[in-house]
């Protein structure tokens, strides 16, 4: 077989199939000068296929590849990185393929085409990507079929069933690799997608970015509680919190990235529930207070929140247990209370004025925040994601002029005048609330979830939070921002295709919620496992887990795994027993060989009486095998193998050696 | 070193596949390895595992395995497209040195169909072809006939890479396959052998000469030689009837080894052209070698009887 010989035509046809395949996926990242070269290569080889072009010579291939390399520097800013090393590799790729012209080239090619697939799960791992995978990689099979000089490797459709045979009956064995097959850590780092567009919390905040959020259909996090979910009331999701402030923005302090945990105790009952977290780009994660994960390389930081060492770049499945009534820094304040009570210089001199006027009336730092709430609660403050504009003092122009905003408005506000009354005080951003889906029992957690709030120090009672947005729209903290906003309709303006606009269609809402369920169990169990699950899952399965059990398994089930498709494959069971039927499958292929193959349904006599009529010079021959077969197996006579065989070899004896091909 | 494994190896191979006309591919005789494409998907198959482990995707763990299970899966099917495969030795016409022989490989499928079956002797590139299911397919392999006497071409390779060409599974097999080759005809003038004529009157070459004396016809009967068919005979509605020349004895010449000059395999070849010159004018010849005289006759019997013998002279029989 010469291997180096051209490629043939059914191979070049699947490689172009898999080759827009492949490059599909990734169109939403590519610069378009990369599609335009695509769409040129491809056409080049059809014309070279075609003996209407040449190939590219010496200086034609330096100048493309030089050219591709100058347009990802141009349009990519660098070389390295993961974004320009896709569009690299796409760009070899596709060049290849006019290059290509022996079957080496065609196994470059695939090979290099089985590698983009891989990138692509890096920008997109959901599960439709995965059952759309399959495609290019069934056609890169294909192609790889159609590289073997066979008549079956020259028709399109058995090369294709073929490599989806292939695929099917390897499934059983990846997925027993995938459950076994032990996860390691990352060996080195790498770099990751830049573009991958993540929305979330930053780490300071103004009204105006909350607002931002809260158009954002977009998932945050899914939350699965071991117990019964608690009252979505309950549900503060912590992420960071904001201790300092310009006058404009607040933002967090240094100070919490240095700390180490602070002093807490655990009081009351516990809530134990698993994370799946989105990627965030950002470090902190969310987790109701007080919170404690074991997830490695992540600590409690000074300001209680949970915090990664490198940030969350693909989503991320934890364990957290959150005890909401614990006791927090009762008696003092790690790095000193300084940080929470910083104002700006000056500015705000009417809520000053306030907040020296509420400490004069309420010496006990807790009937202050109470009558401060009571104030949101009386006064006619107004919940709006349209919040009129406000001027310098804007902190001031809110409480006593415009009187109407969100969250982040009430938040800092509050937390303001705390401050300005000599309270202890910070700003804490993250999600409030969820929705509940009950196909799955789980939260799920989105951008319009995000949430600001406050929490006070009191020496003897620690951190303690409070939630002004209550006072003014408490339909924002029991059902969700929707409701909160049905007056104004501002809710995912933005998205007036979102099916979470379209809730009331009861229909359309549970396959909106099982879709979503669909997803978080692709997350849970596919996405996520990884080696903490994979540990957990192969513990609950098989008990005790070490390397000689996991081996065992992976190999013992394959072994099963090979040994039933083989069997499969091989159909021992048809093999005959019966040494008559044996003979009689001897005569027939014997007869097939001249162009008679028993037609299925016929019997033995028809078919024999039809060879007959088909080689009269045989006639005889096969009539008298057919009759001593008939006589013994059907009339009772008395069995003689030798007989049955005698006549067999007569047949054979009689019919010319010769090929005939058989008539389809 | 090398050699003595080489031996070893065959003997163990002729232990495991005896020669035999016939042989059908079983797991006795079926060996598989990956092939050196197979080398270059495990390659790219680590890098994508590494991607996986360095990026933590399930997905790309999941591609990882299946084309990993896809390898393993197609084991079982390079081996199954040889594997119930009938090869048998077919015929092998006799042919001259610098000629190529041609050996008849037929293969049988008794079952299923076979894709790309290659059929060779290394380094010599191999033949492809299909079996269809119960079906038959014959091959010709030939090899170039360096030397008289008996071709023995050795064990044949019979591979197949099918499916995805990662694979490659083989069987060396002995059909026993022979095949005589004659020496090379080589022209030149033959001194008539001095045991055959005497007769003064007939000059002293045979070359040039007339046939022998035409006596008449005579009908034909199996084994005359088709040359000497008398068609006008036949085309007149007489029937077959051969034209019959007397053999006169003592008038036939004698091609006798002995009386040539040069070295055996020159004197073989002249003799071998002298056969065919003499067959072709179908005259009665007598041959003579060293220990071997085959008397005056003409017609094919006698002629391959001839060649045959100068094919094998001083071979071991």
């Amino acid at each position: 077989m010469s291997r180096s010989g051209g490629i043939p035509r059914i191979s070049l046809t699947w490689l172009l199939v898999a080759q827009v395949l492949v490059i599909l996926p990734h169109l939403g990242h590519l610069p378009l000068w990369i599609v335009a070269l695509w769409l040129g290569c491809a056409g080049w080889r059809i014309q070279i296929f075609r003996m209407r072009a040449g190939y590219p010579n010496g200086w034609a291939k330096a100048g493309l590849m030089l050219a591709a390399v100058l347009g990802v520097l141009m349009s990519r800013g660098s070389l390295i990185g993961l974004d320009a090393g896709v569009v690299l590799l796409i760009a070899a790729f596709v060049l290849k393929l006019v290059e290509m012209r022996t079957r080496r080239d065609a196994l470059v090619l695939i090979f290099l085409g089985f590698f983009t697939v891989v990138t692509a799960y890096l920008f997109d791992d959901s599960m439709l990507m995965a059952l759309f995978s399959l495609l290019p990689v069934t056609a890169l099979l294909a192609a790889m079929i159609g590289l073997q000089q066979s008549s079956l490797a020259t028709q399109p459709w058995p090369t294709l069933r073929l490599a989806g045979g292939l695929l099917l009956q390897a499934l059983p064995l990846m997925l027993l690799l995938f459950v076994f097959f032990p996860r390691l850590g990352p060996l080195w780092a790498l770099p990751v997608p830049s573009d991958k567009s993540t929305s979330g919390l930053a780490d300071s905040m103004t009204p105006a970015d909350i607002a931002e959020l809260s158009r954002s259909p977009e998932l945050a996090f899914r939350a699965s509680f071991a117990g019964p979910t608690p009252d979505r009331s309950e549900l503060y999701w912590r992420a960071l919190t904001l201790e300092h402030f310009d006058g404009r923005r607040w933002s967090q302090s240094n100070f919490t990235q240095q700390a180490a945990a602070p002093s807490w105790s655990k009081r009351g009952e516990v809530l134990r529930y698993s994370v799946v977290m989105q990627p965030s780009s950002q470090r902190w994660l969310f987790a109701l207070d007080v919170a404690e994960t074991s997830l490695e390389q992540t600590q409690q930081m000074s300001d209680f929140r949970l915090q990664r060492r490198l940030p969350v770049e693909r989503s991320l499945i934890y364990q957290v247990s959150s005890w909401p009534e614990a006791l927090r820094e009762p008696q003092q304040v790690a790095g000193g209370l300084n940080r929470t009570l910083q104002l700006p210089a000056q500015g705000e001199p009417r809520s000053r004025a306030w907040a020296a006027e509420l400490k004069r009336q309420h010496a006990q730092p807790e009937q202050l925040v109470q009558a401060l709430l009571e104030h949101f609660n009386r006064e006619p403050f107004h919940y709006t994601l349209r919040p009129p504009p406000l001027g310098q003092n804007n902190i001031d122009d809110f409480l006593f002029d415009t009187r109407s905003g969100f969250c982040a408005h009430y938040a800092g506000a509050m937390t303001f005048v705390l401050r300005a009354a000599g309270i202890p005080a910070r700003v804490v951003a993250g999600y409030q609330g969820g929705e509940y889906n009950p196909a799955g029992n789980y939260v799920q957690v989105r951008q319009f979830d995000a949430h600001a709030w406050v929490e006070y120090w009191q020496a003897g009672r620690g951190w303690v939070s409070v939630d002004p947005t209550f006072q003014v729209a408490p339909e924002r903290i029991e059902m969700g921002l929707e409701e909160a906003l049905a007056g104004e309709q501002s809710f995912l303006e933005g998205s007036p295709l979102s099916p979470l606009r379209y809730r009331q269609l009861s229909w359309l809402n549970q396959l909106r919620m099982g879709w979503d369920n669909l997803n978080y169990g692709w997350q849970r169990w596919v996405l996520g496992y990884q080696s903490a699950q994979q540990l957990a899952f192969l513990q609950r399965w098989l008990g005790r887990i070490d390397g000689q059990s996991l081996a065992l398994s992976l190999v013992g089930g394959g072994a099963l795994l090979l040994g039933l498709l083989a069997l499969w494959l091989f159909k021992p069971w048809q093999r005959e027993r019966d040494v008559q039927r044996r003979i009689f499958r001897r005569f027939e292929r014997l007869l097939a060989r001249h162009g008679l193959s028993r037609l299925p349904g016929e019997g033995p006599r028809a078919y024999a009486e039809r060879a007959a009529q088909a080689l009269p010079a045989q006639a005889s021959a096969i009539r008298a095998f057919a009759a001593a077969f008939e006589a013994q197996r059907y009339a009772g006579q008395a069995h003689s193998l030798a007989q049955l065989r005698g006549h067999l070899k007569t047949l054979r004896r009689a019919l010319p050696w010769r090929l005939t091909r058989v008539q389809p | 070193m090398s050699g003595r494994l080489k031996s070893h190896w065959q003997r163990w191979l002729a232990r495991r596949i005896p020669a035999a006309a016939s042989v059908r591919l079983n797991q006795r005789r079926i060996f598989i390895i990956p092939s050196l494409v197979g080398g270059a998907f495990l390659l790219a198959l680590v890098l994508m595992l590494l991607a996986a482990i360095n990026y933590q995707n399930s997905l790309a763990y999941g591609l990882t395995f299946m084309l990993a299970a896809v390898f393993v899966v197609a084991i079982l099917h390079t081996y199954r497209n040889l594997a119930g495969l009938i090869l048998k030795a077919g015929s092998a016409p006799a042919v001259f040195v610098g000629e190529h022989a041609s050996f008849r490989v037929r293969l049988e499928s008794s079952a299923r169909a076979h894709q790309a079956i290659s059929l060779g002797w290394p380094p010599a590139e191999l033949q492809t072809l299909d079996v269809a299911a119960l079906g038959l397919s014959e091959c010709q392999l030939s090899l170039p006939a360096l030397r008289r006497g008996w071709l023995r071409p050795g064990r044949l390779r019979v591979e197949s890479r099918f499916p995805l060409g990662i694979l490659v599974a083989w069987s060396w097999v002995d059909l026993d396959l022979a095949l005589l080759v004659y020496p090379r005809p080589i022209e030149g003038d033959l001194p008539l052998a001095a045991g055959a004529n005497e007769d003064q009157e007939e000059g002293s070459r045979a070359h040039g000469q007339g046939v022998d004396d035409y006596q008449g016809l005579k009908t034909y009967q199996p084994g005359d030689s088709k040359r000497r068919l008398h068609w006008k005979a036949y085309s007149r509605g007489q029937g077959l009837l051969v034209k019959d020349f007397a053999s006169l004895s003592g008038r036939d010449p004698l091609l006798d080894f002995a009386a040539l000059g040069g070295d055996v395999e020159a004197r073989l070849s002249l003799l071998c052209h002298w056969v065919l010159q003499l067959s072709a004018r179908q005259q009665p010849f007598a041959l003579s070698l060293p220990g071997c005289l085959l008397a005056a006759d003409s017609g094919e019997q006698h002629r391959e009887a001839c060649l045959r013998a100068l094919a094998l002279f001083g071979e071991p029989a």
